[in-house]
Order: C-alpha cells, then sequence, then structure tokens
C-alpha cells in the first residue's frame, strides 16, 4: 500500500514537470509573428483608450514617430513609470502633463522593460505605415439629444443595464444632482470628467476599454458597445454643463441623514422593548404615586 | 409515581421577631466576599412594606415567576424566542437602586483626619466605585416602618384592601406590622432554572436543593429576572450568578442551615417531605384558587405502603424516607395544614411554607380596662389589624379560606392552652373552638408542643444525605474517597 502511494506520487510529480518543459519549448519557439500580435492586442487593451498612432492627441498625445522626439532610454523609463517621472520634474514630462491638463498616465500593471521595448518597436513600425491599424476609432459625431442624457443617466445609474453586463457606473462613481446620497466614493468624481480628459473623443475612447488599474479587469470581460459610450458621454457633458463651480457636495446631508438614521433606530427600540423594566424604587420615592391600586 | 425528596422549609411568622440574625449568620458565612456585598440570601422584611428589592412582588414591572397562557404556562420574563432576541440586554433586570449600592465608611478619616474645628466623621464610600456616595436606600430602609411611609403604603399585597382598612392598618399608635424571613424556595418548578440559556441552574436530584453551576454560568442573569421572589443575585466581580445553597454543606453533615441555626425566635423548622415528581407539571397547570390544595397534595404520605415502596423504587432510601415520618414540615404541611407557601400564584411551587402571623388581638377600650373578650369566636381574625385580604395576597393567591383556616386553627390552640393554663376560659368553649376549626385536642396538643417547646432535633429533622448514592451516578464512590481534596482551588472568574 505504502509502496503503490510513493508511486503514484512520483509518477505525479513527473507529469507536471513534463508539462512544464513542453511548455517552456512551445513559448521558445514561438514565431515572432505571434510576438508582434499580442504586442498589438496588449497596445489596443492598455494604450488605445488615451493613445491614437496618427490619429491625433485623445487624453494622451499622438504617438506617431514618438521615438523622434525623445530617444529610447527616456521613453522606456517613462512608459514604465510616468509619475516618477513628474514628481522628479523632467522638464518634458512636465510639458506633456501640461499638455494633457494633469492627467497623469496611468502605470500599466504588467509592463515590463522588455514589453516596453516591444510597445515601443511596435510604435515605430506601425509610425512608418501611411496608415496606422491605431489610428483611432471612429465615433458618430452627430449632436447629443435630450434621450441621449437621459439614457446615458439610466445606464450611469444603473437602471438600464449595460448590455455587455458591465456594472453601472454609480456603484464607484458619483456625478453631483445625482440625489441625496449621490454614487459611490470609491472612484473619482465624474462631475466635470469630460472637461479634465478633454471632450468628447478622448472621452468616447477612454471608455472603449478603460485602462486604470481598477476598471481594466472590470472591464475587460464586459466591454461597453458604442451606442452606450455614446449616451454616457452625452450624460457626462451634460452633467459637466449643468453644475457650475459649486463645489459642495452632501457630506452634511450624508451627516444629517445618518444622524436621522440613529434617532430613528433608537426609537424603534424604546418601541420594540416599551415594556422593559424601568426603575422602580426612585420613582416610588419620588412620586408616591405608585401606590397599589384600591 | 415518580418518588422524590425534598429538604423543605417551614417559617412560623406567629414567632418572628425580625432580628435579623438570620441574615447576619447567613452574610458572614457565604457573602461576605467582593461582588456579593448586596446579596441578601437571607433577608427578613417588614410587612407591610416593599421588601428587598424594592417591591419585588410586583410582577409587573419585574416580570418574575410562570404566567398561564391559553391552557398551558410559560416564563414571565422569557422564552425560546425572545431569549435569542434579547440576548446582549435583558430586558427585564432590576438595577442596583432598586436593590441598593453597597457601601461601607470612611473609617480610616476618623484616624487620619487634619485637625480642625470639628470632629471627624466616616463618609460613606460606595463598594462598587470606591467614590463617596449619598446613601439613598439600603436592604432594610422600611424595617419596623421607618424610613417613610411611602414605602409601606406601596407594599404590591395592600391590592384590594378598602380604603377604610388602609387607615387602620397605618394609623398612628395602632400602627400594626409582621416580618417575612426569606430565603430560597428552592421550588419544585423552578423558574430560574427552567429561564437559564447555559443550563448552569439545577435542582438536586436527591435533595431538591437549587444550585447555580459557577463554571457554567455565562452572565446572562435570566435567573434574575425570572425568579418570582427575586433570590438570585448577580455577583458583579465574579461576572456569575449566585443564590442561597441552603448551606448544602452543612446540610450533608448534619447539620441545620446556618439561618435556622441561628433563629433566636426558633421560627425555622426543617424536615424532608416525599413529593411525586410526574405531577408536578399537571398542579403547576392549575387554576390559581386550587393551587395550594394542589401543591399540598404532590406531597407523599411516608407512612403510605405504596408510596414507600414507589420511593424504593425511584431510589429514595429508606433512611430518607424514615427522616420523612418524623419531618415537622410534613405535620405543619400536611397533616396541620397550618403551613402554607407564599405566592404560589406565581406557580414555582415554592418549598418553604409559612405559617400566617396571627395580629394583635383587637381590642375595645373601655375607661380603663381593655376588652377582649368576643361574642363570636373568631371575631378578631375576621377583624384583624391586619386585613385577612392582606394575608391572602400573600400566602393564598388572594383566596382567605386557607388563610382563615391556619389562623383559626391557631387561635383555637391558643385558646385552648389558656384554658389548660390561665382559666379565664372554659374547656369546654376550647373545646368547641377546635371542633370549630377542625382540630382535635390530640393535634391542638401537638401543635402547642412543636411551636412553643420545640426542641433543637424536632425541629430539625435533616435527612441522612447519603452523598455516596449521590455521587455513583458521575463517579465511583471508592475513587472519590481515595482522591478528594486534592487539586486546586480554582474560584469564579469573568469570562468562559
Amino acid at each position: 500500500m505504502q509502496m503503490y502511494r510513493v508511486a503514484r506520487r512520483l509518477s505525479e510529480v513527473w507529469r507536471v514537470r513534463w508539462s512544464w518543459a513542453i511548455g517552456t519549448a512551445l513559448v521558445c519557439a514561438a514565431p515572432p509573428v505571434a510576438v508582434g500580435q499580442e504586442t498589438a492586442a496588449f497596445f489596443k487593451q492598455n494604450c488605445y483608450s488615451c493613445h491614437t498612432i496618427g490619429g491625433g492627441r485623445l487624453v494622451g498625445p499622438d504617438l506617431k514617430s514618438v521615438s523622434q522626439r525623445k530617444d529610447r532610454e527616456w521613453l522606456v523609463r517613462f512608459i514604465l513609470n510616468p509619475q516618477a517621472m513628474m514628481d522628479r520634474g523632467d522638464p518634458y514630462a512636465m510639458r506633456i502633463l501640461e499638455e494633457s491638463r494633469g492627467v497623469v498616465m496611468a502605470q500599466i500593471a504588467g509592463l515590463t522593460r522588455d514589453r516596453a521595448n516591444l510597445l515601443l518597436d511596435l510604435i515605430e513600425a506601425e509610425s512608418a505605415l501611411e496608415k496606422s491599424q491605431f489610428e483611432g476609432i471612429k465615433f458618430s459625431d452627430r449632436p447629443f439629444t435630450e434621450l441621449d442624457v437621459e439614457t446615458g443617466e439610466r445606464i450611469f445609474n444603473g437602471l438600464t443595464r449595460l448590455s455587455n453586463g458591465g456594472p453601472p457606473c454609480i456603484s464607484c462613481h458619483t456625478v453631483r444632482g445625482l440625489g441625496l446620497l449621490g454614487g459611490g466614493r470609491l472612484g473619482v468624481d465624474l462631475t466635470k470628467v469630460s472637461e479634465r480628459v478633454g471632450g468628447r473623443k478622448p472621452l468616447s475612447a477612454w471608455l472603449v476599454s478603460p485602462a486604470t488599474t481598477t476598471m481594466q479587469p472590470v472591464f475587460k470581460s464586459y466591454p461597453m458597445e458604442p451606442e452606450e459610450i455614446l449616451s454616457l458621454v452625452a450624460f457626462f457633458e451634460n452633467s459637466a454643463k449643468q453644475v457650475g463651480d459649486d463645489d459642495s457636495v452632501a457630506p452634511l446631508t450624508f451627516f444629517l441623514l445618518g444622524l436621522m438614521g440613529m434617532v430613528l433606530v433608537l426609537g424603534l427600540f424604546d418601541a420594540l422593548w416599551k415594556n422593559r423594566f424601568r426603575a422602580v424604587r426612585r420613582p416610588l420615592v419620588a412620586g408616591g404615586e405608585m401606590r397599589t391600586e384600591v | 409515581m415518580n418518588v422524590r425528596s425534598q429538604v423543605s422549609m417551614v417559617f412560623h411568622l406567629d414567632k418572628c421577631i425580625g432580628c435579623h440574625t438570620c441574615s447576619i449568620a447567613c452574610k458572614n458565612i457565604w457573602t461576605d466576599r467582593k461582588g456579593t456585598d448586596y446579596m441578601w440570601w437571607n433577608n427578613v422584611e417588614t410587612k407591610p412594606g416593599t421588601g428587598f428589592p424594592t417591591r419585588w412582588e410586583d410582577q409587573e414591572k419585574y416580570k418574575g415567576g410562570w404566567e398561564k397562557k391559553n391552557g398551558s404556562i410559560s416564563l414571565k420574563s422569557t422564552d425560546k424566542k425572545r431569549i435569542i432576541l434579547n440576548i446582549f440586554h435583558n430586558p427585564h433586570m432590576p438595577s442596583m437602586d432598586d436593590y441598593y449600592e453597597p457601601w461601607t465608611y470612611d473609617y480610616q478619616n476618623l484616624f487620619n483626619a487634619k485637625e480642625g474645628p470639628d470632629q471627624p466623621v466616616a463618609l460613606p464610600i460606595s463598594k462598587v466605585t470606591g467614590d463617596h456616595i449619598n446613601v439613598e436606600s439600603g436592604p432594610n430602609w422600611d424595617d419596623d416602618l421607618g424610613g417613610s411611609p411611602i414605602y409601606a403604603e406601596n407594599d404590591p399585597n395592600l391590592k384590594g384592601l378598602t380604603e377604610q382598612q388602609r387607615e387602620h392598618l397605618f394609623a398612628i399608635e395602632r400602627l400594626v406590622m409582621f416580618y417575612l424571613p426569606r430565603i430560597c424556595n428552592h421550588c419544585l418548578n423552578p423558574a430560574c432554572v427552567a429561564s437559564c440559556p447555559s443550563g448552569a441552574l439545577y435542582k438536586r436530584g436527591e435533595d431538591g436543593i437549587v444550585l447555580i453551576d459557577q463554571k457554567k454560568c455565562r452572565a446572562w442573569r435570566s435567573c434574575v429576572s425570572a425568579c418570582p421572589y427575586k433570590k438570585t443575585y448577580f455577583n458583579w466581580f465574579t461576572g456569575k450568578s449566585e443564590k442561597c445553597i441552603l448551606c448544602f454543606p452543612r446540610v450533608e453533615t448534619g447539620q441545620a442551615p446556618a439561618c435556622f441555626h441561628s433563629c433566636v425566635g426558633r421560627i425555622r423548622y426543617l424536615g424532608v417531605l416525599l413529593y411525586d415528581a410526574d405531577r408536578i407539571e399537571e398542579v403547576a397547570h392549575l387554576p390559581d384558587e386550587e393551587l395550594i390544595d394542589g401543591h399540598r397534595s404532590l406531597v407523599l404520605d411516608p407512612n403510605d405502603p405504596q408510596v414507600v415502596e414507589a420511593a424504593r423504587r425511584s431510589g429514595v432510601h429508606d433512611s430518607i424516607v424514615e427522616s420523612a415520618r418524623n419531618s415537622p414540615v410534613y405535620k405543619f404541611v400536611k397533616e396541620w395544614r397550618i403551613a402554607l407557601p407564599p405566592h404560589i400564584e406565581y406557580r414555582t411551587m415554592p418549598m418553604l411554607y409559612y405559617v400566617p402571623p396571627m395580629s394583635p388581638v383587637m381590642s375595645e377600650r373601655n375607661d380603663k380596662t381593655v376588652d377582649n373578650v368576643s361574642d363570636s369566636l373568631f371575631h378578631d381574625i375576621e377583624q384583624a389589624r391586619i386585613p385577612l385580604k392582606f394575608l391572602a395576597n400573600l400566602f393564598g393567591a388572594g383566596h382567605e379560606a386557607k388563610v382563615v383556616y391556619a389562623l383559626r386553627k391557631q387561635k383555637a390552640v391558643r385558646w385552648y392552652r389558656r384554658a389548660l393554663t390561665v382559666g379565664d376560659v372554659t374547656l369546654d368553649e376550647a373545646k368547641r373552638m377546635l371542633a370549630a376549626a377542625d382540630c382535635t385536642v390530640e393535634e391542638a396538643e401537638a401543635i402547642y408542643r412543636l411551636t412553643s417547646l420545640c426542641t433543637f432535633d424536632e425541629r430539625f429533622v435533616i435527612p441522612p444525605s447519603h452523598r455516596e448514592e449521590a455521587i455513583e451516578m458521575m463517579e465511583d464512590p471508592h475513587e472519590r474517597r481515595q482522591s478528594t481534596g486534592f487539586g486546586f482551588l480554582a474560584g469564579p472568574r469573568r469570562g468562559l
């Protein structure tokens, strides 16, 4: 029995070893085309929401011929940790920050020096083409209607579910003028988001594949449809217009609601336990009115 | 028939002088530890009065005992559903103020005070907080109707008395009172045991003493609110509840409990009663007016061969049955029927009985002589200064018949003895009274003996405890004997 167990265990170990070895060999032997495709997919997933190659700037600058603007080493450092470059006060990085109205490029998860180099290779190759595959997504530019705004609000609030099953915006974000309690406070306040990212086009592009560490894994499998993006952008633009510069969010309302809730709960407790024991001796001595009835 | 034995008690209130010797004896032995300061396992109350804790008989407030609802009885304070809902806050707990805040005095100040124009005084200090307090009440605040008239006027037993009766009761210079010493009743249907969510309370099978397991108690305090006599107390220091243990270490070794032993007025009687455990539930469901008879019917005759046989089958030792034959409690409760359970309407079936007290003789002042000879035989019972209704509220579930019976018999015995020793009543008249009070001459003599001339051994007929038999259920008595005394003494502590 004991022998049998040992033998089985050994065979298991070997099986795992073998599969690992075969996997490694396969990866190493993969053709360069496959690597290029993978990089393109990575670009689409992580960069495309803010950058185009030859399609003009979105939130971030157009990346066409970026390697002519700065040397390879600088670019790699910037891609790996944009915030660090800004903090160091690099003059070119500061200029980029200014151009994008203070929106700092997100640090992309799973980015290594090798991959950054591959990305730059891709950008160089795409820049050389006359028409890059990353020229930008085409969005309808028809003027927004009342209906768009309304649909956008319903999508934001979760009253209309996103068709591919993504979570409603309100679970993490808020927009001023939503009502008493507003939305979630986990994500940023989206009231002025369209102004912040620079208008309709960048915002639409952003929503195609949101690239922040929090949103990317959530929306990767449940992307939004172009009509939904259109409605949401309409809603965001409208909300930026509606709300002035008034910055008083509702902390006081929140506090007062909490207070009211507490009073209500205490009142409920008092009612539920209305027959609880209260003092006997003190009222008896104080009033003497308890006198046993005749 | 499931025969069990119960160490039972009779307190003869006609003899109690309210000296509190019992309370002090108990306090010195059991409750002078930290956290037990406020507990009075034995206390003596003045009646009319509100007692300890204040107005404990007011079950509208305290929710103690059982109540009959839809044909079955349930605890007033809790049930399986409510115990879960209220598990973190027992809504029927008496507050410290309804007992009293235990205090001592700052005696050191008498020695250490700085020299000054005034004598130093020892101010009261709370034994709970250690701060100076203004003492507002105590366990005997209304003793002897002292304190303030408010307390006596608020006795719940005054319910149903007329305005005139109340006036008579409290009229200046005619004021009347009696004393009610109270310990745990070691009930047959104990509400405290029924209420405990931890199962920490139990009634000992061998002698019926109700105890709290200090290792199992989890401080829920359900017993405190469930006991209608408010005789379980919460020790705020150890976080466990405690109650009268009927001095079981003394009883097991053949000694009377401390409060019995020390009783100056010799009002206390202790002896074993055999009862039918199968009928407790049935009796607890009887209507109020049948409760006393039902309760009495639970007590079995130890001379009945059927009972003796059943007792043997149930594992009650012959020596206990023998002890039951000599039990003074059996005589008072079952033969003479002059001892009554307190507040039987709480349906806990208390096993402590009281002989109701005679009021001072009603008298009329004719010039300078006091006339106390009555036309009718028992007129001063019906018109006693302590109204019958009051005693009936205490000992008869509001019904006077049983109380009247007990008082008549006592009075008849008194008159009979008077005819024999003083001679101002003719023997014929005395015998007429005895007959009217359902009492024979032999019975009168026996009552007189056990009331007035009783010796120590007549008052306390303590059954052999047969611990070896009780232990047999759990462990081998021989092993126990060899290892007892070894181990570690661990006092109760807060927590699990």
